[in-house]
């Protein structure tokens, strides 16, 4: 644990330092560049503001997050189990990611209002692929041989999916899920930038707007804090939900 | 279980390679028949035909039961690689079989649990499979395909990877266990020692492509006793049989 956790936090601290050290002697103004001393004093004494804005973002992350894994697991499974949906479906998909998402956000507000949902719905659209992807060549990587046994035993499509494919495939899905949770941290503040009236993107927009430039680095700070926390929780659940990994010397 | 006329090729590239040909086989109920080769020889082949995985270019497959209906899921198979899966204990894998039957998940890790004495892996029922030594784990792999309760098992070189010393002693304890159960086996090894020790009926098959060359009733007594029998004469007067035939393939 030790050695995990005490190197990162050194070189934050070392980098702060010299970030406080440089803005100190060079005398830079405030407005360009804030030393960390005051963002953390701006941060401090406007708790209320982070805490109620952050917790908008969090809820539009979530809700956006669960629905894009829902669909990207449903459409990995669907896209191994038919092999023609996937053969039609997957230039179409990969087409859904060139898209510029800020093209698309304003839309979005335009059907939706200034509503939870079309932040959710950002969101959704960037995390589904990465999990869609990840759980399609997670599925489609299971040990071919482990599909014959089940096979010979008598085995359904499904209980070969549900028994071996599906809990082999567990890692590299929670590969895509952590990419997906890296994400929509920017989903979210992408989709709050087109039209909204609180969370840390509205108000990164507000601090820009009045040059209070110690408040949009400690949103950035919020955010980046939330945002990893959130990465690392997935890291967590897949400690949980995989505990045989430990175990497996070799993958199947 | 009767195997008449049977071929395949598979296409490699351009060229079609005859993997087994011509192959008849009868494996009487109740039997301990062993088919030994060199390795590439068409071993795994012929099993994967037999449990239905596969489809022969020619010929027939008959099991009393179902004629020459489809094979799938009515024969036991014990493949070369054990296949465990990771993320299941001990006991859970032992259930797989039984849970691709449609028995439901308790039900079949409980009906598992019954048998670990048995096979020698009480104690380990909530160990994961990486945790198992090579013997362990074979043991595991031979539950899942017994516990299936099928009358024909086909073992597919289940101690080759195993050092001599298990080998002998997994050797021992399968003789047992089929004495005690009774049902039909079909195994698969390049090891002739073995393939005589444990067999009614030994197969011998030849380099690619596969076909049976020799056929030996092996009438040692039983029950056997390891030391005893590969010292004996009768056993080395097959042995010297088997390794003839096989000298005299080109
Ligand atoms: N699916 C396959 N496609 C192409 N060639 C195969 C396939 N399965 C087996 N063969 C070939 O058939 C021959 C017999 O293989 P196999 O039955 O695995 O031999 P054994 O089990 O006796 O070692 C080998 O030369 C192998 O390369
Ligand atoms: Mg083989």
């Amino acid at each position: 644990m030790r050695s995990r956790v005490l190197p990162p936090l050194l070189l934050g601290a070392g980098m702060i330092g010299a970030w406080e050290a440089y803005v100190r002697i060079a005398r830079i103004d405030i407005l360009l560049l804030p030393p960390p001393s005051a963002v953390a004093l701006y941060l401090i004494g406007n708790v209320g503001i982070f805490v109620r804005n952050g917790l908008a973002t969090l809820s539009e992350l979530l809700v956006g997050f669960a629905c894009g894994v829902l669909i990207g697991l449903a459409l990995g499974v669907l896209m191994q189990l038919v092999r023609g949906f996937r053969d039609a479906a997957y230039p179409w998909l990969v087409a859904t990611q060139m898209v510029p998402i800020p093209a698309v956000a304003p839309i979005l507000v335009l059907w939706f209002g200034f509503t939870l949902v079309p932040k959710a719905v950002t969101v959704a659209l960037m995390c589904f692929f990465p999990v869609a992807v990840s759980t399609v060549d997670g599925l489609g990587a299971v040990n071919p041989e482990l599909i014959r046994l089940m096979r010979s035993f008598g085995a359904s499509p499904w209980a070969i999916m549900r028994m071996a494919s599906f809990p082999s495939a567990m890692p590299r899905i929670f590969s895509g899920l952590r990419v997906a949770m890296a994400l929509s941290v920017v989903g979210a503040v992408v989709g709050e930038w087109v039209g909204s009236t609180r969370g840390l993107g509205y108000l990164m927009l507000q601090f820009e707007n009045r040059g209070e430039t110690a408040g949009l680095f400690a949103t950035v700070t919020v955010l980046t804090a939330m945002g990893i926390v959130l990465f690392f929780l997935v890291g967590w659940v897949e400690g949980a939900v995989i505990p045989w990994r430990r175990y497996a010397k070799e993958t199947l | 279980m009767s195997v008449r006329g049977v071929s395949r090729s598979y296409r490699d590239g351009s060229r079609s390679v005859l993997a087994v040909e011509g192959t008849h086989l009868d494996i009487p109920e109740g039997k301990f028949v062993t088919i030994v080769g060199p390795s590439a020889c068409g071993k795994s082949t012929l099993l994967n035909l037999f449990c239905g995985l596969d489809q022969p270019d020619s010929g027939s497959i008959e099991t009393p039961s179902q004629g020459t209906g489809a094979l799938l899921g009515r024969i036991g198979y014990m493949p070369q690689q054990d296949l465990l899966m990771p993320w299941r204990d001990v006991a859970g894998n032992a259930a797989v079989g039984l849970e691709c039957l449609g028995v439901g998940r308790q039900e079949a890790r409980s009906r598992a649990l019954g048998h670990m004495r048995r096979f020698g892996l009480e104690g380990f029922e909530g160990s994961f499979p990486g945790q198992l030594s090579g013997g362990m784990r074979q043991r595991v792999a031979m539950l899942r395909t017994f516990l299936c309760g099928r009358r024909i098992n086909m073992l597919d070189e289940p101690f080759g990877k195993l050092d001599a010393l298990t080998r002998a002693s997994m050797q021992a304890w399968l003789l047992d266990y089929w004495q005690e159960y009774r049902c039909t086996i079909l195994f698969v090894t390049h090891d002739i020692d073995e393939a005589l020790f444990l067999s009614d009926v030994v197969h011998l098959m030849s380099p690619r492509p596969g076909r049976i060359v020799l056929s030996l009733e092996v009438d040692l007594p039983r029950p056997r006793k390891y030391s005893e029998v590969v010292t004996s004469a009768p056993f080395n007067a097959l042995k010297a049989r088997l390794l003839e035939q096989l000298g005299r393939q080109p």
